[in-house]
């Protein structure tokens, strides 16, 4: 039933797509990627015109034809994927959109804990998931997610029994490599934690080429009450490639979301985090880095909804732009009226190394409520002279030396994660950048 | 050693040094003392090299190697690797580099450029706690960020930490005993004792004569207006302190 559309002549494969989702699809995962697609066939693209998309244009997906992803041809790159993560954790591998079980390692987990890939009608047997992807409004469903759900059919399901806690970290990775066509893929995780579980989930989003391909990814995790998450998005990938991706947290009472996003990779990259505080004493940490070059262009887009009295929310986010690369940032707290005694803080600081790099930074506070603390803020700047003279009298000469201060910019924020592991995949990623 | 001959310097337009001529043998102690804003700190910049300051007139002698070299022509890392080392008054503070890296990577450097080997990690670890042991300066230091959340008697522990490191033949140490009190400065001025020897020479910059009795000068030269206009042994610092520097211009 999907009919192309002018909308939509960016993207090839609908109708191998739609038969090979038609048999096994429940009726209200059929209705989804329905109603997804027409309101994309509606609302189109988003351009510059609108506010939320201000500083970031996507006009030129147009000019491509992204081909859904439908089989994991042979990963050209194996082994640099294979130095990428880590056999012994518990890894959830897809190429080109595609689960590879070779390269997962899912047997012999946990117990408490689920972690597989899953089609939406196997969500479907599960009410709570199921739930959970209709939760939010579709009809605020901006064109992104729309798209994303529009092609809604393999999940990265993890979930997490009340009262258990996870120690190994939970890896999803995202690889495409695409050797024939310029692909598309839709990836789209749910991460449910029960009252008072524990866990650390990563999702890197990586390519080891040069390719030109569009990733449009949803993620969305759910903390139940006094739930504690670590959660980091990594995205590495190719510097031809759009990448553009939403992850929504909905945190209920007393839960703790410690979150980090890295973006390195991409030409255009637009990545939103939206947080709804939905009980009260939740607390939702927001770090995140950019380390951009060339022409790149990097958007971080964050949301955090204060809606019940007494939650907290930190959030720090740093970039470094080489050449001529661009960034944005737009950092949004709400605070609903009964969000009393809320205490919020924002604060975005970049480094522009580069002739011709430009960033546009907005932080914003809509507050109702009377009895709050919220602080924000921004910096834009260059190398700090004195910094480099004081590192020069000690003998290291000025281009180390510039190297050296970025580096301790980036370890700066890199050292508020505790798990080593993670951080280690984030040095990965940023390798390029520094000599060790 | 050093010979500063007739050096002007101004900052923004603005002169600040005017005509300085000072001579330092090696195994000497010199200190310059002199009321506010007389170019006491603008001497030290403009002897490490700062870019902020422009020298209009005159040189700075430097002996390497039985050669004289004009210091003026090299960078501050140059000058650095040649043993010249600048205590700070004001110890700059490097969010994210831990002291441990930050002070490998200049010590390798020194190595680098007497065509000795560099040390690894752990070699170089021992090293550095050997030396502050000299400064009686706690382990944890090693890998916080480089004078972040220190106190200023930390921060001033850790540039005589870093001359220790990095064994300078020529060192000037800018206000070291600002900001100390009475037990750190023995400590401070205990390791710059330990480290003087006939083969380099120290220079202090110093509002106050007090720190002079606990590293004793040779000289002591008063400087005003941004020109020496008395030197004279150890003496003289007790006298400015009990006179002031009014008598002098």
């Amino acid at each position: 039933m999907i009919v192309k559309n002018d909308q939509l002549s960016f993207i090839s494969g609908l109708k191998e797509f739609e038969i090979l989702v038609k048999q096994e699809s429940p009726l209200w995962a059929y209705n989804l990627r329905k109603e997804s697609l027409d309101r994309f066939a509606k609302r189109g693209l988003p351009t510059v015109k609108e506010e939320e998309w201000k500083y970031t244009n996507v006009a030129s997906l147009k000019e491509h034809q992204f081909q859904i992803a439908s089989d994991s041809s042979k990963m050209a790159q194996l082994k640099e994927l294979k130095a990428y993560y880590r056999k012994e954790e518990i890894n959830l591998v897809f190429i080109n959109g595609v689960f590879s079980e070779e390269l997962s390692n899912l047997k012999k987990l946990p117990k408490g804990l689920k972690v597989a890939d899953v089609n939406d009608a196997a969500l479907y047997s599960q009410k709570e998931a199921a739930f959970v992807l209709q939760r939010y409004p579709q009809d605020q469903d901006d064109s992104f997610i729309a798209l994303n759900k529009a092609f809604l059919y393999r999940v990265a399901f993890v979930q997490i029994d009340p009262k258990t806690v996870i120690k190994p970290l939970i890896h999803i990775i995202h690889v495409t490599d695409a050797v024939k066509s310029s692909v598309s893929s839709f990836p789209r995780s749910l991460i449910m934690l029960g009252k008072s579980a524990e866990a650390q989930v990563m999702e890197s989003h990586l390519s080891f080429s040069d390719d030109t391909y569009l990733t449009n990814a949803l993620s969305d995790i759910v903390l139940d009450q006094d739930a504690k998450l670590v959660y980091c998005k990594a995205q590495g990938e190719s510097k031809n490639a759009f990448h553009i991706g939403t992850t929504r947290v909905w945190q209920e009472r007393d839960s703790q979301l410690d979150s980090f996003s890295l973006m390195t990779g991409g030409k255009i990259t637009r990545n939103n985090l939206n947080i709804v505080l939905n009980g009260s004493g939740a607390h939702a940490t927001l770090n995140g880095l950019y380390l951009i070059n060339g022409n790149q262009h990097v958007d971080n887009h964050t949301a955090v909804d204060h809606r019940p009295p007494n939650c907290t929310s930190t959030q720090l986010y740093k970039g470094i732009l080489y050449d001529a690369a661009r960034a944005v940032f737009n950092g949004k707290i709400f605070v609903k009226k009964e969000a009393q005694q809320t205490n919020s803080y924002q604060l975005n600081k970049n480094l522009l190394l580069g002739p011709d790099c430009r960033v546009d930074t907005k932080p914003q506070l809509e507050i109702f409520a009377d009895d709050v603390k919220c602080t924000h803020g921004a910096t834009i700047g260059q190398l700090n002279e004195d910094e480099i003279f004081y590192l020069q009298t000690r003998c290291i000469p000025k281009s180390q030396a510039v190297e050296m201060l970025a580096r301790g910019f980036v370890d700066d924020i890199l050292n508020r994660i505790a798990d080593e592991s993670i951080v280690a995949k984030l040095n990965k990623l940023l390798a390029e950048y520094f000599q060790d | 050693m050093l010979e500063i001959k007739d050096l002007y310097a101004s900052i923004h337009e603005s002169p600040i040094l005017n005509g300085i001529n000072l001579k330092i043998n090696s195994g000497e102690v010199h200190a310059i003392m002199g009321p506010n804003g007389s170019g006491k700190s603008t001497l030290s910049k403009v002897i490490a090299g700062h870019p902020d300051y422009s020298v209009t007139q005159g040189v700075i002698e430097y002996e390497v190697n039985f050669k004289k070299i004009n210091l003026l022509e090299l960078e501050p890392e140059e000058r650095a690797r040649e043993g010249i080392f600048l205590a700070f008054q004001y110890p700059v503070e490097i969010p994210g580099v831990s002291s441990s890296v930050f002070l490998r990577a200049a010590f390798n450097e020194i190595c680098k450029h007497q065509g000795a080997e560099e040390m690894d990690p752990l070699e170089f670890d021992e090293y550095l706690r050997k030396k502050m042991k000299l400064l009686d300066m706690d382990e944890k230091f090693i890998n916080r960020p480089v004078n972040v959340d220190f106190s200023g008697g930390e921060k001033k522990r850790n540039e005589i930490l870093q001359m220790a490191i990095l064994n300078p033949r020529f060192a000037v140490l800018d206000e070291t005993d600002s900001g100390l009190d009475i037990d750190s400065m023995r400590i401070v001025a205990d390791g710059v004792n330990k480290l003087k020897s006939k083969k380099n020479a120290i220079l202090l910059i110093t509002h106050y004569q007090r720190l002079l009795n606990y590293i004793v000068p040779d000289f002591v030269h008063i400087l005003v207006n941004g020109k020496i206009v008395k030197s004279a042994g150890k003496e003289l610092a007790l006298k400015v302190e009990e006179k002031g520097y009014d008598w002098l211009s």
